[in-house]
């Protein structure tokens, strides 16, 4: 398919012509994954409570130790240098990206109960974490100090993400509320409701909620990622979707799922391609969207259940971590012609 | 949000109307009095056991033992959640039940059943029953039973109530050859107790014990001329479902004081278990409280958290209540399910039925507290040590309440075992 909304200077980005370039297998099956910004390492949390690496030049796979419970999120300073790790122990860790042999080089009781998600600022100053306390927290990238600590969610907080080049975050629960937080002063700035994709289990829990957020490339857009149509929720009786809200005005702009082809799923994590292309986990499949269309274009399938999934810089290299414990690379553009 | 989703195994809430209840009361009350003319009590042993009371707790859809009362915790198969100690040194459950762990001194925990049946409907059959049976109707339910054999003569109320959130229901069919009398009647916990049981408006009881008296005259003169067991039990009835009205008040939550209800919780369960310590308190031989939706396929962990932290504070208040109260001396509480879940975690992050190597817990009377009979392996895959099944539960729970599981009943000229005869109670956790 030709990239209608690719930009000049981005790859050649062709999903129809995707094809998988590595398969990498762990023995426990995996909750996230990350590439390091310099493109050299993939990273991937498991429920063993190690993280394993992987040099993609190689598929060298080095093992990470230092969580209690599932690993189940990872980031990077902006220049790759550190990698940041947060698991069900409630713990953020520090290691040094690239060490040969890494161990933890700080250790930040983050959270009571699970610690969920992690993000970094863009000028790599703070990094923000959330969990099962409804708590987001903001720790300083040097020293590990708390920064702050912003209450407010009613139930427990799944996601959250910087907005880019700012300390400006927001913040996404299981019962289906974003926060916009002004990072600097710790202040709610305003409040995104989003109770569609969120349902109550027999009067006792919560199933949905905002899984994950993501800003679009020209940052003009927020995009929540999560479920919908819950049919038999203990039976896995769902829809994956994700709707995005006009930035500026909070204005919802429409969902976007897979309606042509019918699975059930949960969109783990949603994220753009800087053409404006948003890809979408959608169980052992991952499909393409283009701005505005509700239904995906495309979509690849592959061998597991995705959990997470992260575009490698070069914009064509997409990464997903999968149940059966394997990391897969799968190569958004044609072949180059020799 | 979305609107309110059903639960996975269908509700089985009995929500009809006042005619509809007192019609089943009443005819569970006729059958009552006809089954009396060919049944013959229990004798002296079951006597001496008036006043206990079975209150059973049932988790519809199987409740995981990974994440309630056999935790693996650290190993491939036992999920997130750690074990944490008990008041009992040595005993540790699930981190998702802390406030249950304060109460481990009142319970005992069985982690060594295999029950053989997968399906939820053939299980549930099984653990009620006490048979290997599939049929929901060859045996009577553990409610029938024990409301039999703690049966009292004159006592006003039924023996054998489930509980709901709200609403009356009829009698169940539950009793088998017990008859009727012995069926489960469902009542609600709302405030005002047993709905539509206030006499009419313009109905003064004046008026109405006039009514009564007329019926009972009329009753007399008729039975003077003609007397049949048909009629003596249309009578009873009658009588029985006037001492419930009058007992109406037993069924109202709302006359507890409000620091008592407070404590309690406002959720559905929790006003169900403080029905459930009333009705103790009125010496009603069986209560049961289901607690349904246990069924996950999917999501397995999530739930559990939001599902066992429904459950766990309302419980251990319960059980704290019933001990400072003295009740739990003559009570015994089993938390029910129909099978565990599998130590394999599925793709959906789920677990999936497993009626092999699962557990129940207890508190209360003629048990010993704080015990822990049966042991599985390292990963909760197999049973390594003292392996049971339902039939063995059924009669550890009537032996706990003094109930003889090796004994019959007769009726209607035949002998029916109690309890399955081809086993017998664990032994080790009786008093």
């Amino acid at each position: 398919m030709s990239d209608a909304v690719n930009n000049q200077d981005a790859p050649a980005f062709d999903p129809r012509a995707a094809k998988q370039i590595h398969d990498w297998a762990h023995t426990a099956r995996l909750l996230a994954c990350r590439v390091d910004p310099t493109g050299k390492f993939v990273f991937a949390g498991a429920i063993d409570y190690t993280i394993q690496r992987w040099e993609i030049a190689t598929g060298t796979r080095t093992e990470l130790r230092g969580h209690d419970n599932w690993v189940s999120t990872l980031g990077f300073s902006p220049d790759g240098a550190t990698h940041y790790s947060g698991s069900y122990d409630g713990r953020l860790l520090f290691w040094e990206t690239a060490a040969a042999t890494p161990q933890p080089q700080r250790t930040i009781n983050a959270h009571q109960g699970w610690l969920r998600r992690l993000d970094v600022s863009s000028d790599g100053k703070w990094i923000a974490t959330c969990g099962n306390d409804k708590l987001v927290k903001i720790w300083s990238a040097e020293d590990g100090t708390l920064v702050r600590e912003l209450s407010g969610h009613p139930h427990f907080v799944f996601c959250l993400r910087f907005r880019p080049d700012s300390h400006e975050l927001v913040s996404g629960d299981i019962v289906g509320n974003i926060y916009h937080w002004n990072g600097d002063d710790g202040t709610l700035v305003r409040q995104f409701d989003l109770k569609e994709i969120y349902s109550n289990i027999g009067d006792i829990a919560p199933f949905g909620g905002i899984i994950g957020l993501a800003f679009s490339p020209d940052q003009k857009k927020l995009t929540a990622s999560g479920l919908y149509k819950v049919s038999n929720a203990p039976a896995g009786g769902r829809r994956a979707v994700a709707v995005s809200f006009d930035w500026q005005s909070g204005e919802k702009l429409g969902f976007q799922e897979s309606i042509k082809k019918e699975v059930d799923a949960t969109m783990w994590r949603a994220l753009y391609h800087p053409g404006g292309h948003m890809i979408g986990v959608l169980e052992k499949s991952f499909g393409f969207w283009l701005p505005g269309e509700e239904d995906l274009y495309h979509s690849v399938e592959t061998a597991s259940e995705i959990f997470d999934m992260d575009l490698h810089p070069n914009h064509v290299d997409l990464f997903t971590a999968h149940f059966d414990g394997h990391v897969r690379c799968t190569k958004l553009a044609a072949a180059p012609t020799s | 949000m979305n609107k309110k989703n059903t639960i996975w195994c269908g509700s089985q809430e009995h929500s009809v109307g006042r005619r509809q209840f007192m019609g089943s009361v009443m005819a569970g009350m006729g059958a009552a009095a006809g089954a009396s003319l060919f049944t013959h009590p229990l004798g002296a042993s079951a006597i001496a056991q008036k006043g206990k009371s079975v209150v059973v707790i049932f988790l519809a859809g199987g409740i995981s033992q990974f994440e309630s009362w056999d935790p693996k915790s650290d190993f491939d198969t036992g999920g997130p959640f750690k074990a944490i100690p008990t008041t009992v040194p040595g005993i540790h459950v699930s981190e998702l039940l802390p406030y249950t762990a304060k109460q481990m001194h009142h319970m005992a925990l069985v982690r060594s059943i295999n029950s053989g049946l997968d399906d939820h409907g053939l299980a549930v059959n099984l653990v009620r029953s006490g048979r290997t049976t599939r049929s929901a109707t060859e045996y009577p339910e553990l409610g029938a039973v024990v409301a039999k054999g703690l049966e009292r003569d004159g006592f006003p109320l039924p023996g054998h109530i489930h509980t709901m959130p709200s609403g009356i229901g009829g009698r169940s069919n539950n009793a088998s050859y017990l008859g009727p009398q012995y069926s489960s009647v469902a009542i609600g916990a709302q405030e005002g107790g047993v709905v539509n049981s206030k006499l009419p408006d313009g109905m003064t009881v004046t008026v109405d014990s006039r009514r009564h008296n007329w019926r009972r005259f009329a009753n007399d003169r008729h039975r003077r001329v003609k007397q049949s067991a048909e009629m003596d039990a249309y009578t009873q009835s009658y009588e029985k479902a006037i001492q419930l009205m009058e007992r109406r008040d037993v069924f109202d939550v709302s006359r507890e004081p409000q620091s008592v209800q407070d404590g309690y919780g406002k959720s559905d369960f929790a006003k169900q278990l403080l029905l459930a310590r009333r009705l103790v308190e009125q010496e009603i031989p069986f209560v049961e409280i289901k607690h349904e939706g246990w069924d996950f396929h999917h999501n397995n962990f999530e739930f559990h958290t939001h599902y066992v932290g429904d459950f766990d504070r309302p419980f251990a208040h319960f059980i704290a209540d019933l001990a400072e109260r003295g009740l739990l001396e003559r009570t015994l509480v089993v938390v029910m399910t129909e099978f565990g879940r599998t130590p394999k975690i599925n793709p959906g992050y789920g677990r999936d039925h497993y009626p092999d190597a699962w557990s129940i817990a207890m508190a209360g009377c003629g048990i010993h507290h704080g015990a822990v009979y049966g042991k599985t392996d390292d990963k909760g895959i197999k049973i390594v040590d003292g392996q049971v099944d339902h039939r063995h539960l059924f009669h550890t729970y009537l032996r706990a309440v003094g109930i003889d599981s090796s004994a019959e009943f007769e009726i209607a000229g035949r002998s029916f075992p109690i309890a399955d005869p081809a086993v017998g109670p664990i032994k080790e956790l009786l008093t």
